[in-house]
């Protein structure tokens, strides 16, 4: 049913803004496999933004080749390439004056799909990011909360399957807890279509729960890691990747961990639920956010308290590290 | 004549206190440095055209009617009429209109505020050719109906202008006026008018441009002014004395918008 | 030493109701032309330096010429009557309306536009379809400005034979003396108030029912 993702190559890019000395990314280079979400993650001003406009043109590369499927970017006319890349930024960008409905159709609309195919896609996309068609397709972006406009966000960028999506800081300017449902979501979203993502953040938080390979950058987009985020955890390939893990890597290991790989308590019922397919970190979460003693592994007949997560955590490190 | 220059370089905004300069526009596209060479691109323009202006009419050959308009002595005087009208009933507006608005905004009467911009907003949908005549009708012609007809007609955007510029000084800088142990009138003095002077000064300038304008419908009145040149060269199909006329007023209004803007800038308290 | 007003009024309100309605005709007349002038003018020189402030700058000297002046300087190329009026009427709506298309279309975020084009839109089609209806409301406002711009000069138009209710005005100070005198001009200048301010709260309403509702406060 939906597109599955094609593959992106970077080679030799550099981008040399007008008037400036210094490039902003510089000679850059990057493969990325179908259907893989890759995170750019890299302190601010490094370059991480610049990067990924290039592959839909909204930043023209001063040198370099970038391909998608095979396929030379440089070579097509930018605007009907945009139509094929979903597009998501950390303003998100909702045009105000369209209908949550408008907002999502304006690429099909583009590319001259009928009224019917139009609708029905766009009530199948509101149901996907878990909105209402008949609640929310008539209202305006100014009638939703910032999460619900996030992910209206993330539906018109899905609006045309396009196989490839880009998103800059998507959920950067959402609190921490609506963060947390929309990582959540999308984590799900992205199982079922299996798009090729660039992932534009700085938390490297947010790329470890989300990425299945990081690209660590330091200044003028220079990589200085890229690979899964276990290996990155375990092997940092320099001092500049460690001090970006800091000292949150013990937390951040817990999203790599599924709640199934540990042992459970019984049940409780009075205790919040966390999906048993979700990760410690979010069990964990979940137990901070609600102050519960405990919380219930739905489905999985059991519970898992702070104990029971600490240890996982301990026991987890020395195999880690000593591979 | 009732051409409102509005809010000269700020984009209009209609809503209540309608095309007077406003308080809140957004900022201007571009603001020239104080001085700077590009100040003096519209005086140089004027100049040039009325440089054309002058070789133009040396090239005509003037028949008796139009020799009675068009020398200097004529020209001076009207053009001298005319900016008396202009200066003294700009200034009567201000020595009137900013102590009225002043009044109004310490009285705080929320009945005082709707009656000055109702007031206002009907002003401004006076035609002025009408406030003249009329005033000339019930009164009588001459040179003292047209002054108190150009106050009368400048003075509503002035006292708009100076309530609403007194009333957008942020609150929280008059409550940190008022906590260092200022007195109203201290406050007043100190703090409010310097705050509001860009929005009356620009009320002001509104008030001078208009000036020119009505000034120029005096003459329906026998009051004398260049539009007597404009009047009487439709009448006579003279249209070199027509020229003359509406190019001098013009570039009247024009150097006169543009010297105010001048002071507008020279005078704005630093940091504003 | 006046008729009375009742009387007058009596005789004349067909008259009246012909003149006002020619009032509202050429002002509404210019104000269309000068929409889609200003509006264009606008569209063409927003995001260009040089073009924008020259347009501006000339608007804004244009608009202090005193009307009678240019109403003199057009009438013996375009003649009398409606031509010249609506000439000089297009003529000072246009600082308002290009002035506030200009601030409305470079006032839309920049990341919308980014969205737009980020989505494969033309730079034309963003311009038409997103930043335009954003920049609708500032420029109704230019619109509704050069209204109550206009109503007042086409009173003076009159004097160059121009159509509305500069008739009446001028009417009263040609028969200075006689009984009717004041009665012309004052219901004159009273109907152009109430013009004015009936057009004001049209326009109240068209900026309303013409803004997207995703754009209302
Ligand atoms: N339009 C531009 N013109 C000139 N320089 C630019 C432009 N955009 C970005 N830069 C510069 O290029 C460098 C990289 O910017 P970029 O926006 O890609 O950083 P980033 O990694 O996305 O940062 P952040 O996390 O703050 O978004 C910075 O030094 C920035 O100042
Ligand atoms: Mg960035």
């Amino acid at each position: 049913m939906s597109e599955p993702g094609v593959g992106i190559e970077l080679s030799h890019v550099t981008k040399l803004y007008a008037g400036q000395q210094q490039a902003a990314v510089e000679d850059f280079s990057l493969s990325v496999h179908p259907g893989e979400l890759v995170m750019f993650v890299g302190p601010s001003g490094c370059g991480k933004t610049t990067t990924m406009k290039m592959i839909n043109r909204i930043i023209e590369p001063s040198s370099g080749s970038i391909t998608i499927d095979g396929q030379d970017v440089l070579s097509l006319d930018p605007n009907e390439l945009r139509r094929h890349i979903g597009y998501v930024i950390q303003q998100i960008g909702l045009f105000p004056h369209m209908t949550i409905a408008e907002n999502i159709a304006t690429v099909p609309k583009l590319l001259g799909w009928s009224k019917e195919r139009t609708n029905d896609r766009v009530d199948e996309l509101l149901r996907t990011v878990q909105l209402d068609p008949a609640v929310f397709a008539h209202r305006y972006p100014k009638q939703l909360s910032g999460g619900q406009q996030q992910r209206v966000g993330v539906a018109r960028a899905l609006a045309a399957d396009p196989p490839v999506m880009l998103m800059d800081e998507p959920f950067g300017a959402t609190d921490p807890i609506t963060r947390q449902k929309l990582q959540a979501e999308f984590l799900k979203l992205q199982a079922d279509i299996g798009k090729t993502i660039i992932f534009v953040t700085h938390d490297f938080d947010e790329a470890i729960r989300l990425g299945d390979r990081i690209a660590v950058l330091s200044e003028r987009s220079q990589i200085e890691q890229f690979d899964t985020p276990a290996n990155i955890l375990a092997n940092p390939a320099n001092d500049y990747v460690s001090s970006f893990i800091g000292h949150g890597a013990g937390l951040m290991r817990l999203a790599l961990i599924p709640i199934g790989d540990v042992e459970l308590d019984a049940p409780d019922s009075t205790a919040p639920a966390v999906d048993a397919d979700a990760s410690l970190r979010d069990a964990l979460d979940l137990l901070m956010v609600t102050g519960a003693e405990r919380v219930n592994v739905s489905g999985g007949g059991g519970s898992l308290t702070h104990a029971r997560i600490s240890a996982a955590l301990s026991k987890a490190r020395q195999p880690v590290e000593a591979s | 004549m009732s051409t409102r220059p509005s809010a000269s370089r700020k984009p209009a905004a209609a809503p209540q206190p309608a095309a007077a300069p406003q308080p809140t526009a957004a900022p201007q596209p571009t603001t020239a440095p104080r001085l700077s060479l590009r100040r003096f691109a519209t005086p140089l323009a004027v100049a040039g055209a009325l440089a054309v202006l002058f070789l133009w009419l040396n090239t005509l050959t003037l028949d008796s009617i139009e020799q009675r308009t068009l020398n200097t002595s004529y020209l001076l005087d009207r053009t001298q009429e005319h900016l008396i009208l202009t200066v003294v009933s700009s200034a009567l507006v201000a020595l009137l209109a900013i102590p009225a608005g002043i009044a109004a905004y310490r009285v705080r009467s929320k009945a005082v505020r709707a009656f000055v911009i109702a007031l206002g907003n009907i002003g401004q949908a006076t035609p002025a050719v009408g406030v003249v005549i009329l005033l000339a009708i019930v009164w009588q012609t001459g040179f003292y109906t047209a002054l108190i007809s150009l106050v009368a007609y400048c003075f509503l955007p002035v006292l708009r202008n100076t309530l609403t510029g007194l009333e957008q000084v942020d609150h929280a800088t008059r409550e940190a006026a008022r906590g260092m142990g200022m007195t109203p009138r201290q406050v007043l003095w100190r703090i409010e008018l310097p705050l509001a002077s860009p929005v009356i000064l620009a009320g002001l300038r509104t008030a001078l441009v208009f000036s020119v304008g009505v000034a120029t419908i005096a003459t329906f009145i026998n009051a004398g002014g260049l539009g007597d040149m404009i009047v009487n060269g439709l009448k006579l199909q003279r249209y070199p004395v027509i020229v003359v006329g509406a190019v001098l007023v013009a570039a009247i209004a024009v150097l006169i918008d543009w010297a105010a803007g001048l002071v507008e800038d020279l005078v704005r308290p630093r940091g504003l | 030493m006046s008729g009375s007003l009742d009387v007058f009024l009596a005789r004349r309100w067909e008259d009246l109701v012909t003149l006002t309605l020619q009032h509202l005709a050429v002002v509404a007349l210019s104000l269309a032309i000068a929409t889609v002038l200003g509006v264009l003018i606008g569209l063409l020189v927003w995001d260009k330096n040089v073009p924008r402030t020259a347009a501006l700058t000339a608007a804004g000297i244009a608009i202090t010429i005193p009307s009678l002046a240019l109403l003199a300087l057009l009438s013996p190329v375009l003649g009398l009557g409606w031509a010249p009026t609506v000439v000089s009427l297009v003529f000072y709506s246009l600082l308002p309306i290009v002035r506030n298309t200009v601030v409305g279309l470079r006032e839309v975020p920049a990341h919308l536009i980014e969205s737009a084009r980020g989505m494969g839109m033309t730079p034309a089609k963003t311009l038409i379809s997103i930043q335009l209806p954003l920049a609708w409301p500032v420029i109704v406002t230019g619109i509704r400005v050069a209204a109550q711009l206009t109503v007042g000069i086409a009173a003076i138009a009159a004097y160059v034979a121009g159509p509305g209710l500069g008739l009446y005005i001028f009417k009263g100070l040609s028969s200075l003396g006689s009984v009717n005198a004041l009665n012309f001009t004052l219901t004159g200048t009273i109907c152009v108030v109430l013009l004015a301010l009936l057009l004001d709260g049209a326009f109240v309403l068209i900026a309303r029912y013409s803004t997207s509702r995703g754009l209302r406060v």
